[in-house]
């Protein structure tokens, strides 16, 4: 929606908000009361490396919550890419270890997922299945392979190209001190950071300013009236399966080589991460509403509360409840606004 | 239906044209044809097949049977899409608007253009927007908010100019005037005329018996999937009308009107 809320001034002298910004500025102020919140509790928080921790950690669930808002704005929802993570990263894995190198063997795993999202796309359009019990079925399909194929033991010992994407950083400046542990200046903009930067951007591109983008949201906003306007609704929707399959292959690979192993069973509920960023994000689950900046402002909110209430000593469990209630909080703050 | 259009081509001819849901046959072998220039009327009670016949015209819907000539030569239309490449445009009854879009999107959706590197052209359309807009209803600002804040005028201006920007030769009008006030009731009259005066043809679907009095050369009535009558509008009165849908057939002491006159 703020796609187009670019200066509608028709009245000069007071400052009206459309509906998209005034949703995205409650959102960037939620995120900045939490950084001070959490600034205050604890004085590490605040502090460069603390900040590229969290842009590290929110990585998987921003790349995600990008595939998740493209077809959320479709009006549809990707139940399977938690698990599409998982298949992604064992292929890459089983890929490495059958002898293939490092990078051919992650764009496989892309493959996979993009494969994995074409099906969705294809069961939803041609099938006509329902998108939440036809990525339901994909959810436990891809899963199921994963465990079956690696008989639910990770895969190790791959090797240190294998951990790049995951644990290099640029511009890393390290001073020499003649000691054995050298002086980290500046400790890097990690890889995975620098990855959900471009994919970010790349996307929001799409979606604002490509036909294939329009017609996502025209998919979402009214499916028979894009039809009859000679929009190839089936092909955008499997288009937008498919990059959120993709994009899920790609979270996977950055994910399993932060481990540098293949773990079969991660990403269990990432879905729901995926979900929540898109809708503290803004986007609607009707379809035809969304964006990418309030997905990473969506998925930031997530990241920052997880890092900092961990650094608080607030258990895991509690975490949970706490995302919970943000994610009725900014949906109901919508309907407000929506009422308005 | 002067002689002239008549001895031209037809702009489009339906020849025997079925459509059935299961065993409910729901057009019934209908012929129609129109001439360049041309207003027909298309009538009848709702569930008599003309959404159905106009919905097979603009592609939203594959007949079972019958055949389809756009300027005499037999075409296939399998989608929206081929027939808007033969210049056939249909402003549906619900207007077909998605609602999160603002005004241009909407007017170019489906054909939206696009810059050198084959990216979104926003200015442009905005400016063609307002262009052809202005044509229409000179006093339309709030082109960006999106549709579903607009009015119900606002909205069915927005479907107009969407079917009559792209080079259109055919026209199908779905209850044009269903949703508007007087004056914009006015405006597409007026617009109709206007058309029919540049060439095309319009079908015009309509209950309104006044619009229809007004605005066709020719009105065509549907009775239960079958075409019961096509009669030029001089021929017929409104009694006559309303008995061939109700009925679906002219009363029995009916001769054309225009040839009784000169009696």
């Amino acid at each position: 929606m703020a796609v187009f809320d670019r200066g509608v001034a028709s009245a000069p002298w007071t400052l009206k908000l459309t509906a998209g910004s005034f949703h995205k500025l409650s959102a960037l102020l939620t995120l900045a009361a939490l950084i001070l919140v959490f600034s205050f509790g604890n004085a590490a928080f605040f502090s460069v490396n603390n900040g590229l921790t969290v842009l590290l950690q929110t990585s998987v669930i921003g790349l995600l919550g990008i595939g998740m808002t493209l077809v959320i704005i479709t009006g549809g929802i990707d139940l399977s890419v938690g698990s599409v993570l998982a298949l992604s990263g064992t292929i890459t894995g089983l890929s490495v270890k059958a002898g293939i190198p490092v990078a051919p063997s992650m764009v496989l795993g892309v493959v996979t997922g993009a494969a994995c999202g074409a099906f969705n796309g294809f069961v939803i359009t041609k099938m006509r299945i329902t998108p939440f019990v036809a990525t339901l079925g994909m959810m436990l399909i891809a899963r199921g392979v994963a465990l079956q194929l690696t008989g639910a033991a990770p895969i190790s010992r791959l090797g240190e190209a294998f951990g790049v994407l995951g644990n290099g950083s640029l511009f890393r400046i390290v001073e020499k001190t003649g000691g054995i542990f050298p002086k980290v200046v500046f400790p890097g903009i990690p890889y995975p950071v620098i990855l959900l930067a471009i994919v970010a951007i790349l996307a929001a591109f799409l979606l604002n300013k490509r036909q294939a983008g329009r017609h996502i949201y025209a998919t979402g906003s009214n499916e028979e009236a894009s039809r009859l306007s000679g929009v190839l609704v089936d092909r955008t929707k499997i288009f937008a399966y498919t990059l959120s399959g993709a994009l899920a292959g790609l979270s996977g690979n950055v994910l399993m080589s932060r481990l540098v192993t293949v773990q079969p069973n991660e990403g269990v509920m990432y879905e729901l991460d995926a979900i929540a960023a898109a809708v503290i994000g803004g986007a609607s689950l009707m379809g035809g509403v969304g964006n990418i900046s309030g997905t990473m402002i969506g998925a930031f909110i997530i990241g920052v509360l997880r890092n900092g209430l961990n650094m608080a000593g607030v258990s895991a469990f509690i975490q949970q409840i706490v995302i919970g209630f943000i994610v009725i909080l900014a949906v109901y703050v919508d309907q407000i606004r929506n009422q308005r | 239906m002067t002689p002239q259009t008549q001895s031209a081509t037809p702009l489009v001819q339906m020849i025997d044209i079925e459509k059935h849901f299961g065993g409910i046959r729901a057009v019934n072998g209908v012929s129609l044809d129109l001439y360049p220039g041309e207003v027909v009327g298309v009538l009848g009670h709702n569930g008599a097949g003309k959404s159905c016949l106009m919905r097979i015209l603009s592609g939203a819907m594959i007949p079972n049977e019958g055949s389809i000539k756009v300027n005499g030569e037999t075409t296939e239309i399998h989608n929206p899409h081929d027939s808007r490449d033969l210049g056939i445009e249909t402003i549906y009854q619900t207007l077909a608007l998605a609602n999160h879009l603002n005004a241009p999107s909407n007017l170019f959706l489906g054909r939206e253009l696009k810059t050198r590197f084959g990216n979104l052209d926003d200015t442009k359309m905005m400016s063609e927007t307002i262009r052809i807009l202005k044509r229409l209803n000179p006093n339309f600002k709030n082109l960006n908010d999106p549709v579903s804040s607009l009015s119900g005028g606002q909205r069915q201006v927005i479907a107009i100019a969407r079917a009559i920007y792209f080079d259109v030769k055919i026209l199908i009008m779905d209850e044009p005037t269903a949703a508007l006030g007087p004056s914009e009731t006015a405006m597409v009259g007026e617009l109709v005329k206007q058309l029919r005066a540049e060439g095309i043809g319009i079908l015009l679907v309509s209950h309104d018996m006044h619009d229809v009095f007004e605005l066709c050369d020719r009105v065509i009535v549907m009775n239960k999937g079958q075409n019961v009558g096509s009669h030029p509008i001089e021929d017929v009165t409104k009694d006559d009308v309303l008995s061939l849908i109700i009925k679906g057939e002219l009363p029995h002491d009916w001769v054309p009107r225009s040839q009784e006159k000169t009696q």
